[in-house]
């Protein structure tokens, strides 16, 4: 080719390039309409509209992390000029307290709690429940990415742990019954009035499943785990409280229905979750143990001679299966007691030579023992103590300051013993006496 | 060669196109970002009069997820616990700095920021987190929920964190005397000062536990301290060590401490701190 043509079909390349150039037709089409920073603007006062658009604020149980903490109820009030009103069950100062919050762009847009406020509470690292979430306060987060909205609920996803949480519009009852939910604790906790037993009962309509149920004050968690050999279920959850009862996250699973909401019911102290077709939840006291044991066997007549002791002085006091009524009782001997006496420990030495012996030894006297026949109950796999003796003085009357605490040990009905799974600090094995009647439970070593 | 005179004109026109070819008469439009101020509050305005104005110290108290570690569990400061924070930072830090070193000096060489923090930070190891000072320009402090005028050690825990942590920044404009302090107590550093109690560190030459750390922290701790202590406090300080060579380190550190800011700064460090002194009574008795 010649250097001349080169040129020509250079010139007629570029003539055709610019021709080209100059087409605004790209073919691909937007996928927006608007550029980013509108996309982005538009979703900030999207956001904002909605947090200023209900009457009553909003109202979010924040389950901050639903595998070892429970639900903290917030309400927001939010005003135009960027502070917020605030009020949480995260303890029982339920009042409001006013912040600011600012509209923020995180990952996306957020609505972040700018200045301190009660949902800060979960978030302080040295105030946390149990020492596996030392320096971690109750995992919270106060800044919430905004995922839209849905059936008037506002969805967020928590900045840090990337959790759901949703906003729903809040009502002028849910400011005024804020401190019920502290209330409604107290039945979660279980009054000393109940028993001492507690249990989850699922139903999907046709059949049952039972379920240990073991709650957590401090981390408002709940673990439960299935009693039944076969059937290794379990439905740990988070609980958040409400007026009328419980909210719990996860969700308890139950012949393919999600069950959240628990409602209380004073007479007999259960909470129940209502699905469709007979599918319910309940949470429910019952008078004995849901597993029972053969422990109570070593001390039935034949059985040598063993020792259990409580002791005021030493880690079986600390013991949390020690029932609130069992440490009313020993409190209420010391109280009849004279000045400068008090009672160290209770005892009982099963099978000995004479008999078995409930031995209360003192500080500032002398010992008592209380000599007492053993029954078994086979169906209830409850031993039954009988009065023999004081101090071996068949005619000796009940000492007056040991008749309220003794009458549990002699519960007609029985009393479960359960060898327990825990340690008190020593390598003795750790069983504890439960009256079949009361709530009553002592917590002892066994000591040989 | 006439082919060429016309691939000259040629060439020029196609230029000229492809100049004027891609024109647009759309002008650029306002910006789409929101560069709207935030209103201010009172707090803002306080802040501005008494930080930005003068020494240019922007002072950040609302939460900024880019300015905080993500991974602490930590909470901005309750609004009515920032002035007094403050208030106490330009009295005995600010002030006292203006007064011996010159009214520029904090101007020149100061954090440029200060980020509040309302909450402890805790550490896996159960130690505290007091502050931060990042790259010579930020300085963090934490706890100011926490600041109880009233109580002389409270607040004395609070200025040593920014006395120590103006310290450091001081340090990365302008490096101490490391070979000279590398040599004085070489034995003594560890990862874990805190398993130490401060009167065991003390016999060692350190003048805190947390000094031990490494020579930068001893500097900070040492110089920090000094400005804390009174100068009969720090006498008496001296007085109470036992071991003849922990003494004689610690004389060697202050002499240092001395003699940098002398050299770095032309600054009287014991003017600086009978002036700190001064202040700190100040404001506990106010």
């Amino acid at each position: 080719m010649k250097i001349k043509n080169l040129y020509k079909y250079l010139s007629a390349a570029i003539l055709i390039l610019h021709l080209y150039s100059c087409t605004n037709n790209t073919d691909a089409d937007p996928l927006f309409d608007e550029t980013p920073t509108t996309r982005l603007n538009n979703q900030k006062s999207e956001l904002n509209t909605a947090l200023l658009s209900s009457e009553f604020g909003w109202k979010a149980v924040y389950f901050t992390d639903n595998t070892v903490l429970g639900g903290y109820t917030h309400l927001f009030k939010f005003a135009e000029d960027g502070t917020v009103e605030m009020a949480s069950d995260f303890d029982a100062d339920t009042k409001v307290y006013k912040s600011e919050y600012a509209i923020q762009l995180g990952s996306t847009v957020s609505v972040t709690f700018t200045t301190k406020n009660r949902i800060h509470l979960l978030s302080e690292s040295n105030n946390y429940p149990i020492p596996a979430l030392e320096a971690k306060g109750y995992l919270g987060d106060f800044q919430f990415l905004y995922y839209g909205q849905e059936n008037g609920e506002i969805i967020f996803r928590t900045n840090r742990n990337n959790r759901e949480l949703r906003f729903v519009k809040a009502t002028a009852a849910d400011w005024a019954d804020l401190s019920k939910n502290l209330e409604m604790e107290k039945n979660v906790i279980g009054s000393d009035d109940r028993p001492l037993f507690r249990m989850l009962e699922t139903n999907d309509g046709t059949t049952t499943h039972k379920f240990d149920f073991l709650f957590s004050a401090a981390t408002r968690f709940v673990e439960s785990n299935s009693v039944e050999t076969g059937y290794a279920v379990s439905h740990d959850m988070g609980v958040g409280y409400t007026p009328t009862g419980i909210v719990v996250s996860p969700a308890v699973e139950v012949g393919g229905q999600k069950l959240t909401d628990f409602v209380y019911n004073d007479a007999d102290g259960s909470f129940t979750a209502t699905g469709t077709n007979g599918v319910t939840a309940t949470i429910k006291y019952t008078d004995s143990p849901l597993v029972l044991t053969d422990d109570y066997k070593l001390m039935l007549p034949g059985q040598p001679l063993y020792w259990f002791g409580y002791f005021t002085n030493d880690y079986t006091v600390e013991a949390p299966t020690n029932s609130k009524l069992f440490n009313d009782e020993i409190s209420k001997i010391n109280a009849a007691l004279p000045e400068g006496q008090s009672i160290l420990s209770v005892e009982l030495y099963t099978n000995t030579s004479a008999g078995t012996i409930i031995y209360y030894s003192f500080e500032g006297r002398d010992p008592i023992q209380h000599y007492v026949t053993v029954e078994e109950d086979a169906a209830g796999k409850k031993i039954i103590l009988k009065h023999r003796a004081w101090d071996g003085d068949t005619t000796a009357p009940t000492p007056s300051f040991l008749a309220s605490f003794d009458k549990h040990l002699m519960d007609a009905n029985g009393l479960y013993i359960k060898k327990e799974s825990f340690k008190l600090f020593y390598s003795e094995p750790v069983y504890t006496i439960t009256s079949a009647s009361n709530p009553f439970r002592m917590t002892t070593w066994k000591l040989n | 060669m006439k082919l060429f005179k016309y691939n000259k004109i040629a060439v020029l026109a196609l230029v000229s196109i492809a100049l004027v070819s891609c024109g647009n008469d759309d002008q650029p439009g306002d910006s789409q970002l929101d560069y709207t101020q935030p209103v201010k509050t009172k707090l803002d305005n306080w802040i501005t009069t008494n930080y930005l104005t003068p020494y240019n110290i922007n002072v950040q108290y609302k939460w900024n997820q880019n300015t905080v570690d993500n991974s602490r569990y930590l909470f901005p400061p309750t609004i009515e616990k920032v002035q007094p924070a403050l208030e106490i930072v330009q009295t005995i830090w600010l002030k006292s700095y203006a007064t011996i070193g010159g009214a520029d000096f904090v101007k020149k060489i100061a954090p440029r920021e200060i980020v509040l923090v309302g909450g402890v930070n805790l550490n896996s190891v159960g130690t505290r987190t007091l502050g931060l000072a990042e790259g010579g320009q930020r300085v963090t402090l934490f706890e100011t929920d926490y600041i109880d005028k009233s109580n002389r050690e409270n607040v004395a825990e609070f200025i040593h964190t920014i006395q120590h942590e103006y310290i450091h920044i001081l340090n990365q404009n302008k490096p101490f005397d490391e070979k000279s302090w590398t040599v004085i107590t070489p034995g003594g550093y560890t990862a874990d000062w805190y398993n130490y109690e401060i009167p065991e560190s003390n016999e060692l030459g350190f003048i805190t536990s947390y000094a031990r750390s490494n020579i930068n922290e001893d500097f900070a701790e040492t110089a920090s301290m000094i400005l804390i202590y009174s100068k009969d406090e720090y006498a008496a300080f001296l007085a109470g060590i036992q071991s003849p060579f922990a003494l004689e380190a610690l004389k060697k550190k202050e002499a240092l401490v001395v003699k940098y800011f002398k050299e770095a700064f032309n600054m009287d460090f014991y003017a600086l701190r009978d002036e700190a002194e001064k202040n700190t009574t100040a404001v506990i008795t106010n």
